[in-house]
């Protein structure tokens, strides 16, 4: 059982959310074609990065909890992780748009990036020696500065709100992936290329990485729905 | 923090940048963006390089002036954005004689279109009048 314990939190992450998509009220069914371009186009420099740790040593994974596929230093695990996690988190998106009026959050936008670029660029500038905190740290404020004042996307507050609510998933599926129940993590760091500020054991960097990883989802999901099903606009 | 304020208000953003605060008087950005947006950004730059510096230096004074300037930020967002402008309805019935004064004294400020010829350029200190104005009526 254990070589499958990644592959089983990627599908426990996505089976509820993929069967629910189904349901009559929900029909994000109809946006699968629009998530997967979306979710491969944000995966690659997404990939790119975790080749580039992996191959660096800013990271490492135990294959004790990987089915043994490796491709390009990868364990196939990962690879799916870059699917499974944006699907459950855009799915999310879509329902909370859908069944609330959430608009009004976009209130929060300028506080919210003039809050984040502010902190993401002094930590990138203090610890620009940790590969993984000035990665990241750099990664979140060029995006939200590009999709605040290149795309004026008016959804940051709400997204940024989602997230919030998507922490509930994230503690449990990270929780684990970083050793928690475990007998030792799934997901090993370098402590010299991060901050080591662990939220239980998930290392802070993951926290502000998946809020990057799920802006440019929803930014590329909401470019290719057809322009009709897109709601906010 | 207040008169530095009320002097790139009245000097740069009414002077020089006006190009960046026009949309906020009259409204001809589309969407809730506006390019007077653009001043959180840069006021954001010397925010981390002041916080930057001092924490460089032990966390001197530099740091604080800086952590200072994203609180003022923060402040401003709040009143400016929030209360003044209602970006969403948050204390839009207060009877608090305060918070009216510094309303009534930015919407008199915005009944000025254009570049030149404005008043009230302060935001959480305006001419006493208003105050008089609202405080005299909470009596």
């Amino acid at each position: 059982m254990k070589p499958y314990t990644y592959l089983l939190i990627n599908l426990l992450t996505i089976s509820v959310c993929f069967i629910f998509s189904f349901d009559k009220k929900i029909q994000f069914n109809k946006h699968f074609p629009a998530f997967l371009k979306a979710s491969v186009l944000v995966a690659i420099p997404f990939i790119a990065w975790d080749i580039w740790f992996t191959a660096h040593q800013v990271w490492w994974f135990n294959t004790a909890y990987t089915t043994g596929l490796i491709l390009l230093g990868l364990p196939i695990e990962e690879w799916l992780f870059f699917i499974c996690i944006p699907f459950s988190c855009v799915f999310t998106y879509f329902c909370l748009d859908k069944f609330f009026n959430l608009r009004w959050l976009s209130a929060f936008n300028n506080i919210i990036v003039f809050v984040s670029v502010i902190v993401c660029v002094v930590v990138a500038l203090l610890h620009h020696d940790k590969a993984y905190t000035f990665v990241t740290a750099i990664a979140t404020a060029t995006t939200l500065i590009y999709l605040h004042f290149m795309v004026r996307a008016p959804w940051i507050g709400q997204a940024s709100f989602v997230f919030a609510i998507l922490m509930l998933g994230f503690f449990p599926v990270n929780g684990v992936l970083t050793g928690a129940g475990l007998d030792s993590p799934i997901v090993n760091y370098n402590p010299k290329n991060f901050l080591n500020i662990r939220m239980l054991t998930i290392p802070i960097e993951d926290a502000v990485y998946g809020y990057t990883q799920f802006l440019l989802n929803i930014y590329l999901f909401k470019i290719f729905q057809k322009p009709a099903d897109n709601c906010e606009k | 923090m207040e008169g530095a304020t009320w002097f790139i208000h009245k000097y740069i953003m009414h002077g020089l940048l006006w190009v960046l605060h026009h949309d906020h008087h009259d409204h001809s950005t589309e969407g809730p963006f506006e390019k007077n947006d653009y001043f959180f950004v840069i006021f954001a730059l010397p925010a981390i390089a002041l916080i930057y510096f001092g924490s460089l230096n032990y966390f001197n004074y530099l740091f604080y002036i800086g952590l200072a300037i994203t609180f003022y930020g923060i402040a401003y967002f709040l009143v400016h954005d929030i209360f003044i402008h209602q970006r969403f309805k948050y204390l839009a019935n207060t009877q608090n004689p305060y918070l009216l004064a510094i309303r009534r004294a930015h919407k008199q400020h915005h009944k000025h279109l254009g570049k030149e010829k404005g008043e009230c350029f302060g935001f959480l200190y305006v001419p006493l009048k208003y105050f008089k104005m609202y405080y005299k009526n909470a009596k």
